[in-house]
């Protein structure tokens, strides 16, 4: 069996030597191969552009379990410091989320195209739109601390900024699959846009919407403990400072709430989808 | 118009009678926590619109010398990006295969392989990257590997879900006809499940375009320690530009990779 070879060709796989059954795959994808060669080239590129000093890395890693080493000696000298900072992230995510939430319809509702049928308005909100998905959070969060100084209102104003932005595409998005025969039926019935909005649309995306709102918020949760990090108080503040201040074991206990956080949101969700799958 | 026909049956009525409630809760203690209402705009909108229209809007450009630097500086994130997913996506793929229950030679282990990709998983990007800078200093090497381990512990879940859904047929036919695991790796896994792998691919690649200039601002090298170091000597008009020219890129990744996703996966 060791002298076998399964040339790879055309993302299909077949047998040279005779006596073997051909296995060949019918629908041949070309675009395959290409687009897997394409990526080996561009990797390597990037490799050699990015120059890494491989030996000074690898050395270094045992410092890594070093350094997890001294996380796990946890210190819970200042736990109320970092319960409270975790509280504040928390309640940075939940209400970033819930404003966002309340400017994701207004703008999803202008965005979508069944809804107010202003074609030019609905491509100027998602361009808009777009353009702010494609900035990441934390440049948000670093300009508005230029507006509002240090603290947590940057953090939800920033986080804002691009939750509502994701939103109204989200949002948009579930208010185009409504069938387009509930909107005319109540539009030939001479209810007007917004009533048509708020009496079909809304509802009927409803559980679309919450579905969406449910998987923002653990991205907005481990988003919310990166802004502390440039400045936006929460837990990532308590993270960052303890960590330069070489107070391991502060930062360890943080660290670990904001996995054991992070994991339970992930998990309570998983029941919650099983839950209305069943 | 004296009555209305009541759409809602009452326990539906209540139901959203009771979210309603919990999400005001919610509302009103996280607000006591934060600090933060939407009035802090109009107190502050003088403020606001001053930094808007004199120090951040007209996009201006550095002078020339550091034109070079900020076009290098693109690259580097690029091909951090680039190279991190790659190396994540083929680390992902072995790492998956022990994953699997189904798959994997040793299916008592797989439990242990995704709670530790759990573990990895859960910690955000630049915690990895403050762990990491405070024990292999900082650089682009530091920056790269930080990417790593985020998008491998997030593609070993990706790629768990997608063996486990496409391949249980094949892999168990093959099983049946006595197969290795090598064998049945190559003929029903990897032909199986290949679109869903390079779809998760292209999805990595999109969020790890983000993260390396995020990465980059804490000390990650790239264009993120270039907008930095803009925003903190206050230059905001070149910071406003750079911005503009992340979000293009960001943008410009997007479509190619829709581009390809739609031409694979035809």
């Amino acid at each position: 069996m060791s002298d076998l070879q399964y040339p790879l060709s055309s993302g299909s796989f077949f047998f040279s030597r005779r006596k073997r059954i051909r296995i060949r795959c019918k629908e041949r994808r070309p675009a395959v191969p290409l687009f897997m060669c394409a990526v080996a080239v561009l990797t390597l590129l990037s490799f050699w552009y990015l120059d890494i000093d491989w030996i000074r890395l690898l050395s270094r890693t045992p410092d890594i379990g070093l350094i997890f080493w001294k996380l796990g000696h946890l210190s819970t000298n200042e736990l109320s410091i970092v319960l409270a900072s975790l509280l504040q992230t928390i309640a940075i995510a939940v209400l970033a989320l819930l404003y966002s939430m309340l400017l994701g319809i207004c703008f999803g509702m202008l965005a979508a195209r069944n809804v107010l049928r202003l074609p030019v308005l609905s491509v100027l909100t998602q361009a808009f739109f777009s353009f702010l998905r494609a900035v990441p959070t934390p440049v948000w969060v670093l300009l508005m601390l230029v507006c509002f100084g240090m603290g947590p209102e940057a953090g939800v104003a920033g986080l804002c900024v691009h939750t509502t932005a994701f939103f109204t595409k989200a949002f948009a998005q579930s208010f185009e699959s409504i069938p387009e025969e509930t909107l005319e039926a109540l539009e030939a019935a001479g209810a007007s846009r917004v009533s048509v909005f708020f009496n079909a649309v809304l509802p009927a995306s409803f559980s679309q919407l919450v579905a969406w709102c449910g998987m923002r918020l653990e991205v907005n949760f481990s988003e919310c403990a990166i802004l502390g990090m440039v400045g936006a108080g929460g837990v990532g503040y308590v993270i960052a400072t303890s960590m330069q201040g070489y107070a391991y074991g502060t930062a360890g206990v943080a660290i670990l709430l904001v996995f054991l956080t992070a994991y339970a949101c992930e998990r309570l969700f998983v029941m919650i989808k099983r839950l209305f799958r069943a | 118009m004296s009555r209305k026909i009541p759409l809602l049956s009452p326990d539906l009525r209540r139901l959203y009678a009771l979210f309603l409630g919990a999400v005001l809760l919610l509302f009103v203690i996280a607000t006591a926590l934060t600090g933060f209402t939407p009035a802090l705009f109009f107190g502050q909108s003088g403020e606001i619109w001053k930094f808007l229209s004199e120090d951040f809007l007209p996009p201006r450009l550095p002078e020339s010398g550091r034109i070079q630097v900020i076009a290098e500086a693109f690259l580097t994130t690029l091909a951090m990006a680039m190279a991190s997913t790659t190396a994540a996506a083929l680390l992902a793929f072995v790492m998956a295969l022990f994953g699997s229950e189904r798959i994997s030679p040793y299916p008592k282990a797989a439990r242990f392989v995704r709670g530790f990709a759990t573990f990895l998983r859960n910690i955000p990007t630049l915690v990895w990257a403050f762990i990491l800078f405070s024990s292999l200093g900082i650089g682009t090497g530091v920056g790269f590997t930080a990417l790593l381990i985020t998008s491998f512990a997030f593609m070993t879940r990706a790629f768990i879900e997608t063996m486990e859904d496409v391949s249980s047929d094949c892999v168990e036919s093959l099983l049946a006809a006595g197969a290795s695991f090598p064998e049945r790796v190559v003929h029903a896994v990897l032909p199986a499940g290949l679109s869903g792998f390079i779809s998760w691919y292209l999805y990595c690649i999109e969020v790890n375009i983000r993260a390396s200039t995020i990465v980059g601002m804490v000390g990650g090298g790239g264009i993120g320690l270039v907008l930095f170091s803009y925003i903190k000597t206050f230059h905001y008009g070149i910071a406003c530009s750079i911005i503009l020219m992340v979000a293009a890129m960001v943008i410009i990744v997007d479509q190619i990779s829709g581009r390809i996703r739609k031409e694979i996966l035809k």
